[in-house]
């Protein structure tokens, strides 16, 4: 079973998977980008290593009983993905209280209001294999939980459940 | 104001295209000036009718038409979402929106993909993906 863990940065996605209670290997998939150098250059303007996509599927191959999470993760194959959503008002609060810059955390919210991520991993696995999980009023051991049923199968896939388009 | 001085106007059509959802705003060039707005709520979530390329063309034409009534010729156009550069994503999508504001009897200008990028110390190329 391999699972990815995806989501808006602010969504909440290190904090609960670093709570999970599960038999996968847990990767933190931005982690492994630095630390192995996978990347093909720099965004300058967004201080970002922009991800050599190629490379980090190769590093996934063969790994199986892995969960990995990063903003990134819709972009590999995975058996499930679950996509942790908030309020663009709470993913900026978020971001701002982990120290992110203010145009960091706007373009992030921004991203989440026109649901960025979720199209993409609609796009890329289906609407089958998505799994919406709204984080905006639970706290992180419940997005844990809610994350755990996803990988127990506990749960229907979902997409499209959250609208956050009012806040545009 | 007569037409007579409004016309020629060249607007911007900024299009907001989620996952199930469209809106479009037409503004003055500076984005300062509101000149059309699609009704909030038009196209309702979870309703994946209406979530259809044809409602977002009958909100355009609803738009363009406001548009052209406030003597504004034609548009610059501005969209933000995977909507607009994923044809197969499930959103009702940019291009259906902005053949309608064509049809409809607007100008259209330059088409510009303005949709932001997640990003936490690493981001994705443009067009990545399996
Ligand atoms: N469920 C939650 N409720 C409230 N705050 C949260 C929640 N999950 C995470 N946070 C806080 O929000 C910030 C971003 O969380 P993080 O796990 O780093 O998000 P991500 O990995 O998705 O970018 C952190 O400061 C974290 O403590
Ligand atoms: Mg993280």
């Amino acid at each position: 079973m391999r699972v990815a863990v995806t989501g808006t940065p602010g969504t909440g996605k290190t904090t609960a998977t670093a709570r999970l209670d599960t038999d996968l290997d847990v990767v933190h998939l931005n982690d492994v980008i630095k630390s192995e150098g996978f990347s093909t250059g720099v965004d300058e303007e967004r201080g970002s290593l922009v991800a050599d996509m190629d490379a980090v599927a190769e590093w996934l191959d063969g790994r199986d009983d892995v969960l990995f999470e990063s903003h990134l993760a819709h972009n590999f194959e995975a058996d499930r993905v679950a996509v942790l959503r908030a309020h663009p008002d709470t993913v900026v609060d978020r971001l701002r209280g982990r120290g992110d810059s203010d145009s960091k955390a706007y373009e992030n919210a921004e991203s989440e209001a026109l649901d960025v991520v979720l199209s993409e991993a609609v796009h890329h696995h289906g609407t089958d294999s998505v799994y919406e999980i709204d984080t905006t009023d639970r706290d992180p051991d419940a997005v844990a939980d809610a994350v755990s049923a996803v990988v127990a199968g506990e749960v229907e896939p979902s997409a499209g459940t959250v609208s956050y388009v009012d806040w545009l | 104001m007569s037409e007579a001085e409004n016309d020629g106007i060249w607007g911007v059509a900024h299009v907001h295209a989620s996952f199930n959802n469209t809106i479009i705003t037409i503004t003055d060039q500076t984005g300062a000036e509101t000149l059309a707005k699609s009704s909030g709520g038009t196209v309702v979530k979870q309703n994946r009718d209406e979530a259809s390329p044809y409602a977002a063309m009958q909100m355009a034409e609803v738009v363009a038409e406001k548009a052209l009534d406030r003597g504004v010729e034609g548009v610059d156009v501005r969209v933000r979402g995977p909507g607009g550069n994923q044809q197969t994503s499930p959103g009702p999508g940019a291009q259906a929106t902005i053949r309608a504001l064509a049809r409809a009897g607007l100008e259209i200008g330059r088409i510009e993909d303005v949709t932001p990028t997640p990003h936490d110390g690493t981001r994705a190329p443009k067009n990545s993906g399996f």
